[in-house]
């Protein structure tokens, strides 16, 4: 892991790539990225508050929470199947430490998740009247852990993409399957408890809790949140980064 | 005597699968139907090859296509783990030039590949911005520096590639195979940086076709077949050998 700090600059170049490549040659460059939570946002506040009912006051704004979080996961994870793949020509020729490429894609996909909630926010604020409170400081800290379980999700999947490439659809439905077990368009305290024991079984579900009342509720996170989170992200960082780490080697010959 | 690179008793093994299953619905078919079963067969790339490169020694490796050349020069660059053996290198200042380009980016500019390909090295910022205008001067390329490099030519490819290798200033080249698709002015150009590489106490390990390439720039060449090192002497020599062997293939 060391390594990864040595080629900081591999990482940031590796980011400002993906960064041009998606931007390059088109009008609205940036703009694009925040069509699509901008939309999705629009058609779920529609569609679920307006015809379906839920009953979620400044429902808009709680779904930009849910669904940003959950973009950034998702997207990372879905660009992660091919982060060592990708890369092929890359790691068939130089010798160089594998770890750069996950760690590129999470921090490329929390470039456009941050920048996504600063336009937001203020959106947020000029339509639903939200304002900051304290408990917003406890953003930082999520978000800190919420990365390292993402990158530790990374892995997993860079890792297992390589051997299989049946990966990429597989992780393609697990996440449309986990979006829904994830209380991001419905409020866990309004869905019976025997529902909510499952959403309590998905893991992703405790870090989009912990953004809802940072910033939804407005409340700090309690001493059991922050200790869930905590173990969650070491969990998956370290299940992620053993195998990635035991199999690395073979990466070259098997692109 | 110091040596720049120790090269111990590496053999590397290949799998080769026949009909290929990187899906799962083929292994799980595969363990009911023996029709759709991966056939594996281990292909021998390297046979317990060794030798040792002093500082300022240019070492040739030559060979018929497939004799392990290539697979030996990226187990020293560290890209393959050796299967057994190992290889062991004084210094980890190692510049590659394997096939084209250094794995330049097709979409990205001449100069966003300079800063990429140089920080796959492991160099930040302003050490990449000392020697970007050399690299440039170097690759006479000034013109096309904000081009993509999916509409350089391959010998403009090769040509930036090199020039970044040579310029990262490594103390072990590892060059395979890329002069072939410069003009001859840019061949000469490279040879002639070789030949000050080698002069400045640097190690080069020199993968080629071209005999004539061989002995200007290598004091001595190891001979790879099927895998085995089967001579390894002084370059006249070894080109003899070389040759031999490719006509016992062709009686």
């Amino acid at each position: 892991m060391r390594s990864v700090f040595r080629y900081r600059e591999l990482i940031r170049n590796l980011v400002l790539k993906d960064l041009k490549l998606k931007y390059r040659d088109s009008t609205f460059g940036f703009l694009w990225s925040l069509a699509n939570p901008i939309l999705v946002i629009s058609v779920y506040s529609f569609v679920f508050g307006h015809l379906i009912r839920v009953s979620v006051e400044r429902f808009p704004y709680f779904l930009m929470i849910g669904i940003l979080a959950w973009n950034f996961f998702a997207q990372s994870l879905m660009m992660s199947t091919g982060s060592v793949l990708d890369n092929g020509n890359l790691i068939r020729k130089v010798a160089v430490p594998m770890e750069v490429f996950p760690v590129a894609t999470v921090l490329f996909n929390l470039a456009q998740y941050l920048l996504a909630l600063i336009v937001l926010f203020p959106l947020a604020f000029i339509f639903f009247g939200v304002l900051p409170s304290w408990s917003w400081l406890a953003f930082f800290p999520i978000l800190a852990l919420h990365v390292l379980f993402t990158l530790g999700a990374c892995f997993v999947v860079a890792t297992a993409t390589v051997f299989y490439r049946d990966v990429r659809h597989f992780t393609e439905i697990l996440l449309m399957l986990l979006f829904w077990l994830t209380p991001i368009i419905y409020d866990i305290r309004s869905i019976t408890p025997a529902l909510q024991s499952v959403i309590y079984l998905n893991p992703i579900s405790f870090f989009t809790l912990g953004y809802q009342n940072a910033l939804y509720y407005n409340a700090f996170p309690s001493f059991q949140e922050g200790a869930v989170l905590t173990i969650l992200a070491v969990l998956m960082i370290v299940m992620g980064y053993l195998p990635f780490v035991r199999l690395k080697t073979r990466f070259a010959e098997e692109v | 005597m110091s040596t720049a690179i120790e090269v111990i008793d590496v053999s590397k093994a290949f799998t080769i699968r026949h009909n290929r299953n990187n899906s799962l619905k083929s292994q799980v078919i595969g363990i009911f139907h023996k029709r759709f079963r991966e056939e594996r067969e281990t292909l021998w790339a390297l046979r317990e090859v060794t030798f040792d490169i002093r500082p300022g020694e240019a070492l040739g490796l030559i060979g018929r296509n497939g004799s392990g050349k290539s697979t030996l020069l990226k187990i020293i660059a560290g890209i393959y783990p050796p299967t057994s053996g190992e290889v062991r290198l004084s210094n980890p200042r190692v510049g590659t030039m394997i096939e084209l380009g250094v794995g330049f980016h097709p979409e990205l500019t001449g100069e966003e590949n300079i800063y990429l390909g140089a920080s796959i090295y492991g160099l930040n910022r302003k050490e990449i911005d000392k020697i970007y205008s050399e690299v440039v001067a170097f690759s006479e390329l000034d013109n096309f520096m904000d081009m993509s490099v999916k509409n350089y030519s391959s010998g403009m490819q090769a040509r930036l590639g090199f020039a970044l290798a040579v310029n990262l200033d490594p103390d072990i080249l590892l060059v395979d195979e890329v002069l072939a698709v410069g003009d001859e002015s840019f061949q000469r150009k490279c040879m002639a940086r070789m030949e000050q590489f080698r002069s400045a106490g640097k190690t080069i390990v020199f993968v080629s076709h071209s005999p004539d390439d061989v002995r200007r720039i290598c004091d001595r060449a190891c001979v790879l077949d099927f895998g085995s090192a089967v001579f390894l002497g002084k370059t006249d020599e070894a080109i003899d050998r070389y040759h031999a062997l490719l006509l016992g293939n062709h009686s």
